[in-house]
């Protein structure tokens, strides 16, 4: 009798949790899946072809891989650029700033592309137990614009299990498993690897079949990482790097300048440098969402970069940026990256004159950096 | 951009006349060229010094770990030392910061021996003081006939304490792009 009392009670309150495991997946399960729906992004007067980046590696189509290339063609004589945003789609102000370039750009001379969200699969998802809000909100120009937030490296559910190790597969450099999924290791990539080698691998096909001049991939950092409000450059785009700081610290915009190291294998501004012609660079901009030290994560942080604990940790001498009660906010960081690739184009084309690209219709970074980004969206 | 170029280059020529106007420390030009840069701590710094010579139209070669046995074979007339520490660049270059100070000391005893003037440079301001960049700024800093200094990397006046008291000309900039005036100012 007592035995039989406790087996219903038991069976009860089984039931009982997957009702409410039940009432939890479907309350939760919209959200997930709304961040497999695509951004709106706005075709801006530049743009004069969408491609897609299995157009230069068909084994990706129809796969979370593939994803949008805007080509901004001058039809004039000159150079081409590639602007890589969302490599790590936890890094909003990369793929803000390509957002922002595609949105307004208009070419005078040579060809652009960009590809906001080159690693399309990272921005469906985002990081458990980090209790990152998975969009953020921007009132613009053109009206309410949401933008999703997502992850560091490819979703699992596209590309699973991980390895324990990961193996870089042309210099045999081992990692952490988790890197496997992370684009920004997995350079110059694979025709036959994993799917985000094979993502790598579309990238640098189209560098290669389009002979693209210049690359440059947008990142954010945490604080507390010493790489951070810097050009990375490949020894061979050096010159354009070092000529681009320059640039910018006319404008008052300090940038560090940091050499591509050697023997850190898999990224792209040491594998797209070694494995072809294109001038190889990256920035990266103080992002508090992504670090160790940050408090309350919210869409707030990822607007302001306001958090007391990055206030605390800069009085510690902990960070490699300033970092006050103004913190870092988004639209500063986007306008760091526009900067930065305006200056970049600029110090080519001191370089490389037949080679220039030169862009109209990109606001400034003292327009940004005082206006915001609302009415350049 | 190209549009833009000009506009770069009128700044950049707009420092120079305004450092002119300003008047620096060292009242003559000292150095021959073609001139040899080379870095004394491995830093990234040396590309900037690169940049602004390029701009200035100066001919001088490169070499970051250019060293005393080859320095008559370059052919230089003078010998520019790019000082700031990054343990990354002496990671890369595989030395240590010992090494290399060692290195840039031969290189200035050499350059003594064929009578070439030697011009220090610290461009990386703030971010390239401290313990490591600091060993090497004391090491090569009075070896150098004349000195330039991004301001910020002279908060304490270290470069003031170890050129003398202006046995060593020393000049101080804002930044980076106002350090092509003197440095061209420099040059014969």
């Amino acid at each position: 009798m007592e035995l039989n009392r406790l087996h219903l009670s038991n069976r009860n309150l089984n039931l009982v949790l997957l009702a409410i495991l039940v009432t939890v997946c479907v309350y939760v399960t919209p959200g997930y899946l709304a961040m497999r729906r695509p951004d709106a992004l706005r075709q801006g007067p530049g743009v004069t072809r969408i491609a897609h980046l299995s157009d230069w590696f068909a084994d990706i189509k129809g796969t979370a891989g593939d994803t949008d290339v805007y080509i901004l063609d001058s039809g004039k004589p000159g150079g081409s650029a590639l602007i890589l945003g969302g490599t790590h789609a936890n890094e909003p102000a990369g793929y803000m700033a390509a957002i922002l370039m595609l949105e307004n750009a208009v070419p005078l001379q040579g060809r652009l592309y960009i590809i906001p969200h080159a690693n399309a699969s990272a921005l469906t998802y985002t990081d458990p137990m980090e209790g990152v809000p998975r969009e953020f909100t921007l009132q613009a120009s053109s009206g309410k614009r949401v933008f999703r937030h997502g992850s560091r490296a490819t979703s699992p559910m596209h590309q699973w299990p991980d390895p324990d190790i990961y193996v870089h597969a042309s210099s045999g450099q081992q990692l952490s498993g988790s890197e496997t999924r992370n684009l920004n290791r997995a350079y110059p990539g694979r025709a036959d690897g994993n799917f985000t080698e094979r993502i790598a691998y579309a990238i640098t096909s189209l560098i290669r079949k389009d002979g693209i001049d210049l690359t440059i991939d947008l990142h954010e950092a945490a604080p507390e990482y010493p790489v951070i409000n810097a050009i990375v450059a490949h020894e061979r785009a050096m010159p354009t790097a070092s000529g681009a700081i320059l640039n910018l610290e006319i404008e008052g915009v300090v940038m560090g300048l940091e050499p591509s190291p050697a023997t850190l294998r898999g990224l792209s501004h040491r594998e797209l440098g070694d494995s072809t012609a294109t001038l190889a660079l990256l920035m990266e901009s103080p992002n508090a969402t992504q670090g160790r030290l940050r408090g309350r994560t919210d869409e707030a942080l990822i607007l302001t970069g306001k958090d007391s604990q990055y206030v605390r940790g800069q009085k510690l001498g902990r960070l490699f940026v300033p970092y006050d009660e103004k913190g870092w906010p988004l639209h500063l960081r986007v306008a760091r990256h526009v900067g930065g690739l305006q200056a970049i184009f600029t110090a080519h084309a001191m370089n490389a004159p037949e080679r220039s690209i030169v862009l109209g219709g990109v606001p400034t970074y003292d327009e940004l950096a005082t206006k915001g980004l609302e009415p350049f969206l | 951009m190209r549009q833009a170029a000009p506009i770069v280059c009128t700044l950049l020529l707009l420092g120079a006349g305004t450092a002119k106007a300003q008047g620096f420390n060292l009242k003559a030009p000292i150095a021959t060229q073609p001139t040899l840069v080379t870095g004394v701590g491995q830093s990234a710094d040396i590309e900037m010094v690169k940049v602004l010579l390029n701009r200035g139209k100066v001919v001088f070669k490169a070499d970051p770990q250019a060293k005393a046995g080859a320095l008559a074979a370059t052919g230089s007339k003078s010998l520019v030392l790019v000082i700031g520490g990054s343990s990354k660049g002496l990671g890369a270059a595989g030395i240590s910061a010992e090494v290399d100070i060692e290195r840039a000391k031969g290189l200035v005893a050499e350059a003594r021996k064929l009578g070439l003037k030697i011009i220090g440079l610290h461009v990386g301001g703030e971010g390239r003081r401290g313990q490591m960049s600091d060993k090497f700024i004391t090491g090569a800093v009075p070896l150098c006939d004349y000195v330039i200094v991004v301001a910020t990397g002279n908060k304490d006046g270290l470069f003031n304490q170890l050129c003398g008291k202006g046995r060593i000309p020393l000049d101080s900039v804002e930044k980076i792009a106002n350090a092509g005036a003197p440095l061209l100012k420099a040059f014969k």
